[in-house]
């Protein structure tokens, strides 16, 4: 796990005062923890920065016709989107988030019992989310390379749905390893991503579900 | 902080060396050969590219064309520009010499997520080897621009093309990205942000914009790959969709790209001339924070490439004035870089001579640049040769001559041998006078009102066309030099020491070749290195000599009355 590089630390404070943060960890799994996060959270940015640049297709095409829902190619009007499901399934991902959270919480102070609990929760949610997805698709009147409103509808959720599928796998991966002693209390780097990315997919979905459902 | 040398603490240790070939060579995980491993990969695009570029050359001497067909004319340029924009300037720059240099002048053994790094390099010569296929398939043919609708009409080998290019943006977001944390986290003690080299600034300026908009350029390829492939309408104005649309998502990552390519190239002028003129850089901390304010301008401008594409008058003054802006940074840089030259005891290296040739024809390029930004210049010029001209005197002239420099001041840390300056400053002169033979003239065409991307023009555009023609197999003997150089170099190259030129950054205080492991001791940092007047800001150094008879240490050649 070490690393052949010591790091300053300059932008967090002087090298004792890292030590000094993770001062039950080693220091070198310190700063290569601090360089995962921030490449994490990096990642993170770049990954905002092509959902941001979907959400602008959709605003600019929005924008560009008179009306929305749009008038499609054969000249029928688009529906409206069903908010009452869409918003049920929103909860359902949402309270992923939370049982996410305690998870990590638990874990951090070594209630296995309760983590497990809380990250299977947090998975059979996050598969619910997508089932309800699954569903929405196929029985929302509108298709992908209909119109722009099937395009940017159909591209944005499910690069967001990806993102979901992905975490769901993920946090299977973590609740293996963490039930086969890969983590211990000090060192849980995964566990933290693994939230991260979690709340990642929680907060894109707010404004998924704004632009397409409320808007 | 405390600034104190520590050898042996926790995490000061040094991996075990790579063994074998594979490990060693090809799917390493060491910055240094992964940077190698950009230049030469870069240095084959670069051949390809080039030998486009004439084929574009011959074909103009005749106003009815030589050589190809008008579509195969339209795929050669259109791939030529694809390739010299992100197969050579872009991997080069922050791939090539990010990679090797930057950690070094950190004073860090490695960038941050080295396997990360691996991947990034490994993805480079695929997206390569699939662009250039799409020769088969019938080349993209809508320029290095790919402009719906054109794009959405355009043969087989468009949504190739979007797989290359989508590859080699994911592999810039990646090295943007471990980079930044590099920069960020793994500097040696007492590095603080004014003590870091103004090439680390301008990698770290490069790798925040790899990182963000290339991220935009994704996603403008990955609707575009939709809707070729899967019919999904994004741009077609038939079904809705929007031509801008892909405009203002290309250009919000393009605009920047040009700064990605030109960025570390200022990074290495001002390294170069500090060395060569035996003076403290002139107004350090200007030419940093002018790379971050060109940066930040850089995410404001895009539209001024869509003048004409019909965009709300009103919208068009705020670009303007803010791409005309970004000549006050720009110029901070240029002016700083004279004031370091001036009183300084110049040594006229190749790598100097490149890097004066840069201020020339960047200056030109950029001035050009503040021409195109006002909107009634750019309504007359969009879509000529006076844009060609232009653009070519920024990327040859700019990116292009810095990689030339840089090549010509680090070979000897990468090899340990110096290049022949002989051959040097005959590569310098035939490029330089080559290039502005090459590209001069089209500003005039431009004027005149030639239009770009044709493969045949009005016969009252041949002469200056030929004279571009002639010129560009100058520029071409030239390059050529320097692949001759490097070769007889790599055979028969003298040694050259740790540190031929006297220079003061950390990456010369170790030996050429560095060691895998770079520094055996990761030194402490005092000062920035720009004060030639005191000693070596740097402690805890431990210089190894690399094994064999000792070299020459360094002589300024006017102080011993040498000559080249």
């Amino acid at each position: 796990m070490a690393v052949g590089t010591l790091g300053a630390g300059t932008l967090s404070g002087s090298h004792d005062e890292v030590v000094a943060r993770y001062n039950d960890v080693d220091q070198a799994y310190a700063e290569q923890r601090e360089n995962r996060l921030l490449g994490f959270v990096l990642f993170l940015v770049s990954d905002v920065v092509i959902f941001s640049s979907f959400i602008f297709a959709y605003l600019y095409l929005r924008s560009s016709v008179p009306n929305w829902p749009p008038i499609a190619a054969g000249g029928h009007q688009l529906p409206r989107f069903d908010v009452a499901f869409a918003g049920v399934n929103s909860v359902v991902l949402f309270g992923s988030g939370a049982t996410m959270h305690f998870a990590l919480e638990n874990w951090k102070h070594q209630k296995k019992g309760r983590f497990n609990g809380w990250l299977i929760a947090t998975i059979v949610l996050g598969a619910g989310f997508l089932l309800g997805q699954a569903y929405e698709y196929h029985s929302v009147q509108l298709a992908w390379s209909g119109s722009t409103m099937g395009a940017t509808f159909f591209t944005l959720t499910g690069m967001h749905g990806f993102h979901v599928f992905v975490g769901v796998v993920y946090l299977i991966t973590l609740l293996i390893q963490a039930n086969r002693g890969v983590y211990t209390s000090s060192k849980y780097f995964g566990l933290t991503a693994g939230t991260l990315y979690w709340h990642f997919v929680d907060v894109i979905w707010v404004a998924l579900f704004y632009l397409f459902y409320l808007m | 902080m405390a600034v104190a040398a520590h050898p042996g603490v926790a995490g000061d240790h040094i991996h075990p060396a790579p063994e074998g070939f594979i490990r060693k060579y090809v799917f390493s995980i060491d910055h240094k050969v992964i940077g190698l491993q950009y230049f030469i990969t870069g240095g084959l695009f670069f051949i390809i590219a080039g030998l486009l570029a004439e084929a574009i050359r011959v074909q103009l001497i005749k106003p009815s064309g030589l050589i190809l067909s008008p579509g195969a004319y339209n795929g050669v340029y259109s791939v030529h520009g694809s390739t010299m924009v992100w197969l050579v300037i872009i991997p080069v720059l922050t791939g090539g010499f990010g990679n090797f240099i930057m950690p070094l002048q950190i004073g860090a053994r490695d960038v941050a997520f080295p396997w990360l790094n691996m991947l990034s390099f490994w993805m480079f010569p695929v997206a390569g080897a699939i662009l250039f296929s799409s020769f088969i398939v019938g080349a993209p043919d809508a320029g290095w621009t790919e402009y719906p609708p054109i794009s959405l009409q355009g043969p087989p080998g468009t949504t190739v093309w979007t797989v290359a290019i989508f590859l080699i943006g994911i592999s810039s977001t990646m090295t943007g990205l471990n980079f930044v944390v590099t920069m960020l986290k793994m500097r040696a003690p007492g590095m603080t942000f004014t003590r870091m080299t103004l090439f680390v600034w301008a990698s770290l300026a490069t790798a925040v914009m790899n990182m963000v908009a290339t991220a935009a350029l994704s996603a403008a390829l990955l609707a575009l790959f939709l809707e070729r492939v899967f019919d999904v309408p994004f741009y077609d104005p038939a079904r809705g969709g929007s031509p801008i649309l892909w405009q203002h998502m290309f250009w919000f990552y393009s605009h920047p790209a040009v700064y990605i390519m030109v960025l570390p190239a200022f990074g290495i002028i001002s390294e170069v001339f500090p060395t060569f003129a035996r003076k403290p850089i002139f107004g350090y901390k200007m030419i940093a924070f002018s790379s971050i304010l060109i940066a930040l301008l850089s995410f404001m401008v895009w539209a001024h490439h869509m003048f004409t594409s019909g965009m709300a008058p009103w919208l068009q003054l705020p670009f303007m004035i803010i791409t005309m802006i970004i000549a006050v940074p720009t110029g901070i840089k240029i002016f700083s870089w004279l004031a370091t030259l001036w009183g300084g005891k110049i040594w006229f290296t190749t790598a100097m001579m490149f890097s004066l040739g840069f201020i020339l024809t960047f200056t030109f390029g950029g001035i050009t640049g503040v021409f195109l930004a006002a909107v009634p210049v750019d309504l007359q010029a969009h879509g000529t040769y006076f844009i060609v001209g232009h653009l070519h005197y920024v990327l040859v002239g700019g990116s292009v001559m810095g990689i030339l420099s840089g090549i010509y001041y680090w070979f000897p840390k990468m090899t340990g041998r110096l290049l022949s300056e002989k051959i040097g400053h005959w590569n310098f002169w035939l490029f330089f006078v080559g290039f502005n033979g090459t590209f001069l003239p089209m500003h005039w065409l431009g004027l005149l009102g030639m239009p770009r991307r044709v493969a045949t023009y009005d016969p009252r555009f041949q002469f200056w066309n030929d004279v571009s023609s002639a010129f560009s197999f100058v520029m071409a003997v030239g390059l050529l030099l320097l692949f001759i150089n490097i070769a007889i170099s790599l055979r028969k190259g003298k040694r050259s020491g740790a540190n031929p030129w006297g220079a003061r950054t950390l990456e010369w205080t170790i030996s050429s070749p560095p060691p895998y492991y770079n520094f055996k001791h990761i030194p402490a940092v005092l000062k920035n290195p720009y004060e030639f007047s005191e000693p070596l800001p740097y402690l805890g150094l431990d210089n190894e000599q690399p094994p064999g008879p000792p070299v020459p240490t360094f002589t300024h050649p006017t102080e011993v009355g040498a000559t080249r």
